[in-house]
């Protein structure tokens, strides 16, 4: 009775009968993956930077000791609100990343279908893989942890505040990586996990919450109330941390401020989690089923294939599409031979018809209330029209190449007589060519309110240039990522990488450091004003409101310049972006036969 | 004529291959054999010019693979040991595709398409996307595909791995034909029967080191393999066993259940000296079979299948 009361007790507490094996075969490839020792390498360094600098910035050592003292306080808030998001941001950025792929390599590998033919169920799957991966996120929280713990004893930091906040950052991963691991499920490619599982995280946490308050607002004239603030963010981490930081920094507001109880909206996106881990389940079981069946690789094929497979038999269907025949230079054909829109033509209309719908209900709703007017408004939608695009033009630029590397046909492309520049020049208007759809939306947002006379039109001119360089530069860079890696995912994060440091990091960092040292503001300023958002910004704004005065960034002095400097300094930026995205472009032809996999 | 001159190419601490020699003459079919990882691939991918030696020349009807690599892809026709597909892309516009990448002219390219999916058979596909094909229908196509440019030289790396039966004949016929066509063609294998049944010449590789290269016969030759025959008789083994062990040109007489097997000694054969002593001493023969002389006993032999 003992021993079977003990094996009970064993076994429910082992973790095995959670996850199975495929925990410990996780862990053990993960520790020898070189990758996850750099990723905790560059967390660390990232957030040691982040900190000193937010002390530095903070504490201002020119001051007396007294004041630098009565800084403490302040700095001590501030360094643990730098830690918060930043481990808040971050871990979420990883999880979708690492998890992007956790399913999908078991498809690709064909493995699923022998764990199928194991006592492993899909639960098990599906929990090994969340929980290996979650246990690398957990040890890049706990790195931040000692350090919480020494500034909150010294700066008076409610434990409250540490503790939600660790829960909350932790939940909002589990809920992000249930997402990435459930989308994993139905594509091989990670980078269009990565984008939907982003896309769909902008719609729950960002959308949803907008678009109900500006509904709110146009039907009752109001804006939501606390209560009704509360009930629309409870489900979005975001909202709640932001809430309680500001909660914490500045107690006295609390009066205006929504309450959350943190552990409900842990207990919500739990909940939340296990909704979608349950359909990841049910869907992994019918893929590996599929695969221990011989119905191989069914998730990722796409209908039409095996609409041909089902008809490979019969000879007049076979015949009834005809091949479209090869025009012009052969590389060059087949990148274009792509259809802009996508090729599922139903599927891309109802998407699109959604999107479209959405975007004009937001402008219905802008309308409604006189926003249209405002020079803020037209900024908002082109910084986020930008970010999309550049978005988009980062992730086919890095596939271009390592698609044919992952589908094993660049060696024969290499193997046949035509010249790496025809190969360079195919793939690089292939590029454009896929990602002209996306910037007719900032390009459309453009137009229209210039021809509503919302907007100057040599608006139109001045986001030609921008766009023209944002895509040759992060094509190039795409390309040269491109031919340098075997894994499209490792190329896309390179080339992501590249333009999160160069227009996010880098200015924040050099931002902060000019306002401690008070030295470089110059380089600061011409910088900053390469910087494709800095832009976007400076055409809105004096488009709308201020034709012909074009404020650009100045730390303290008038940086007001006319339409025509304003364009030659715009085509200035062009002409350095593009030829470095030449440059790029040029490297990546010296590397096409290297280290051809 | 394929040549390579002290051919080496290392990966970091790791010869892949190691001062090769080898000669392959025009229009022969050369098997290339050797255990995993012994650098066959590796070989196969500097001929057509994938890769770079570290050290040594390769030579593709005397052109430098390094200094005249256009020259040389536009000599050879290459199929690595997987297919390498485009998604959505149809076998003909796969075809037609690699046809313009080797700069064959629009106007031929559509009878020059017809005609190799003709050669392989796969004209009823010509409208199916590429990924749709079963492994044998993609191996097919790989190999319409290495013939669009009509190379004069063929590299074909497994060309009939996981291929069945009858795609393996077929393909077996083809390569025939193809040599027929004054092709010359490297192969490599690790289904040796099929190799002995169409190589002139075999070259086995081992540890990036050629081992051996030359005709089946004379592999069997130098490793003292020796033809044998299997001897069937109506009646008195026992007799035809003392008879046959008596003949000077046999080294061995071994029985295996209702057969005799007779091994002859080297440099002899003689089914009709068999023949003759049994029929003299009134022995009644059901057959007399030559057994086929076994690529796969001379492989074991040269290689100790250490892979490194």
């Amino acid at each position: 009775m003992t021993t079977a009361l003990l094996s009970f007790f064993s076994k429910l507490f082992n973790p095995v009968w959670l996850t199975g094996p495929l925990l410990d075969k996780e862990l053990r490839v993960s520790s020898r993956r070189r990758r996850n020792y750099v990723l905790r390498f560059a967390y660390v360094l990232l957030l040691t930077i982040f900190v000193v600098i937010v002390w530095l910035s903070v504490v201002k050592f020119q001051g007396t000791a007294a004041y630098q003292k009565s800084r403490m306080a302040v700095a001590d808030k501030t360094i643990i609100t730098t830690i918060v998001t930043f481990q808040f941001i971050a871990t979420q950025l990883i999880a979708v990343i690492m998890l992007s792929t956790s399913i999908s390599d078991e498809v690709y590998n064909r493995t699923l279908g022998l764990l199928m033919t194991t006592p492993i169920n899909s639960f098990q799957i599906v929990m090994g893989k969340l929980f290996s991966k979650l246990l690398q996120l957990i040890l890049l929280l706990a790195i931040s942890l000692p350090l919480l713990a020494i500034v909150r004893i010294f700066g008076g930091v409610p434990w409250d505040y540490i503790i939600s906040s660790f829960c909350i950052t932790l939940t909002a991963v589990i809920f992000v990586g249930s997402l990435s691991l459930f989308f994993s499920i139905f594509s091989r490619r990670a980078y269009v996990v990565i984008i939907v599982t982003i896309l769909t995280l902008g719609v729950l946490f960002a959308l949803l919450p907008f678009s109900a308050g500006m509904l709110w607002n146009a039907i009752t004239g109001d804006w939501p109330g606390r209560a009704l603030t509360a009930a629309i963010f409870y489900h979005n981490p975001f909202g709640v941390l932001f809430f309680k930081t500001e909660m914490m920094m500045s107690p006295r507001m609390g009066g205006g401020m929504p309450f959350f109880s943190w552990p409900l909206h842990c207990g919500i996106m739990l909940a939340a989690s296990a909704v979608v881990l349950s359909a990841s389940v049910i869907n992994v079981r019918k893929v590996a089923l599929r695969q221990a069946t011989g119905q191989s690789d069914s998730s990722f094929r796409k209908r039409r294939s095996y609409t041909n497979a089902a008809v490979g038999a019969s000879n007049q269907q076979d015949f009834a599409a005809v091949p479209r025949r090869v025009k012009g230079p052969s590389v060059l054909w087949k990148e274009l031979r792509f259809p802009m829109f996508g090729r599922h033509k139903a599927a891309t209309f109802i998407g699109n018809f959604v999107c479209l719908s959405l975007l004009f209900t937001t402008y219905w709703l802008c309308a409604e209330k006189h926003l249209l007017d405002d020079e803020e408004t037209h900024i908002l939608y082109a910084v986020i029209f930008l970010g999309l695009g550049i978005l988009v033009t980062v992730v086919l630029a890095s596939t271009c190449i390592t698609s044919e590397k992952e589908s094993r046909s660049w060696p024969l492309l290499l193997a046949t007589t035509l010249d790496d520049r025809d190969i360079l020049f195919g793939k690089f208007v292939g590029t454009l060519w896929r990602c002209f759809p996306i910037w007719l939306f900032l390009f459309g947002h453009t137009i229209i309110f210039s021809l509503a006379g919302f907007v100057h039109p040599i608006a139109i001119i001045q986001i030609g240039i921008l766009v023209a360089w944002v895509v040759v530069f992060l094509s190039g860079t795409g390309l040269y990522f491109s031919s340098c890696y075997k894994h499209t995912t490792t190329a896309v994060i390179m080339n992501f990488a590249l333009a999160a440091v160069i227009w996010g990091i880098l200015p924040l960092l050099m931002v902060i450091v000019v306002g401690i040292t008070r030295e470089g503001r110059d380089f600061l300023e011409v910088y900053m004003n390469t910087n494709p958002f800095v832009h976007t910004t400076v055409i809105m704004e004096a488009s709308v409101n201020k034709p012909g005065s074009y404020r650009w960034l100045s730390f303290g002095r008038q940086a007001v310049l006319d339409g025509v400097e304003s364009t030659a300094w715009m085509l200035v930026c062009m002409v350095g972006y593009m030829l470095l995205g030449f440059l790029f472009a040029w490297r990546a032809e010296f590397r096409f036969r290297q280290n051809i996999f | 004529m394929i040549e390579t001159k002290n051919l080496t190419k290392n990966y970091g601490n790791l010869t892949a291959v190691d001062d090769l020699n080898l000669t392959i003459q025009d229009g022969d079919i050369f098997g290339f054999i050797g255990p995993n990882g012994a650098g066959k691939t590796t070989t196969m991918r500097i001929l057509v010019t994938l890769l770079e030696p570290t050290r040594g020349k390769a030579f593709i009807n005397g052109l430098d693979v390094r200094r005249h690599g256009k020259k040389v892809r536009r000599l050879v026709g290459y199929m690595p040991d997987f297919m390498g597909v485009y998604d959505d892309l149809k076998v003909f516009e796969y075809l037609e595709f690699f046809a313009a990448a080797f700069g064959i002219e629009r106007k031929k390219r559509k009878s020059i398409v017809e005609g190799v999916l003709e050669l392989t058979d796969l004209q009823s596909k010509r409208s199916v996307t590429v990924d749709s094909l079963s492994r044998g229908m993609q191996q097919r196509l790989g190999l319409a595909r290495v013939l669009i440019h009509d190379p004069k030289v063929l590299i074909l790396d497994e060309p009939a791995s996981g291929l069945d039966p009858r795609a393996r004949i077929e393909i077996r016929e083809l390569l025939r034909e193809l040599k027929r066509m004054g092709k010359t063609i490297m192969i490599s294998s690790h289904i040796l029967s099929e190799l002995e049944e169409i190589c002139d010449h075999i070259g086995i590789i081992e540890h990036g080191r050629l081992v051996f290269s030359g005709t089946l016969e004379e592999i069997l030759s130098q490793l003292g393999i020796q033809s044998k025959v299997r001897v069937r008789v109506a009646n008195n083994q026992n007799k035809a066993v003392e008879l046959l062990t008596a003949l000077p040109q046999i080294r061995q007489v071994q029985v295996f259940g209702d057969y005799i097997a007779v091994t002859f000694r080297e440099g002899q054969d003689g089914d009709g000296i068999i023949a003759r002593t049994l029929v003299n001493a009134d022995l009644d023969i059901v057959s007399i079979q030559p057994e086929r002389l076994k690529l796969d006993d001379a492989f074991l032999q040269l290689t100790k299948g250490v892979v490194h």
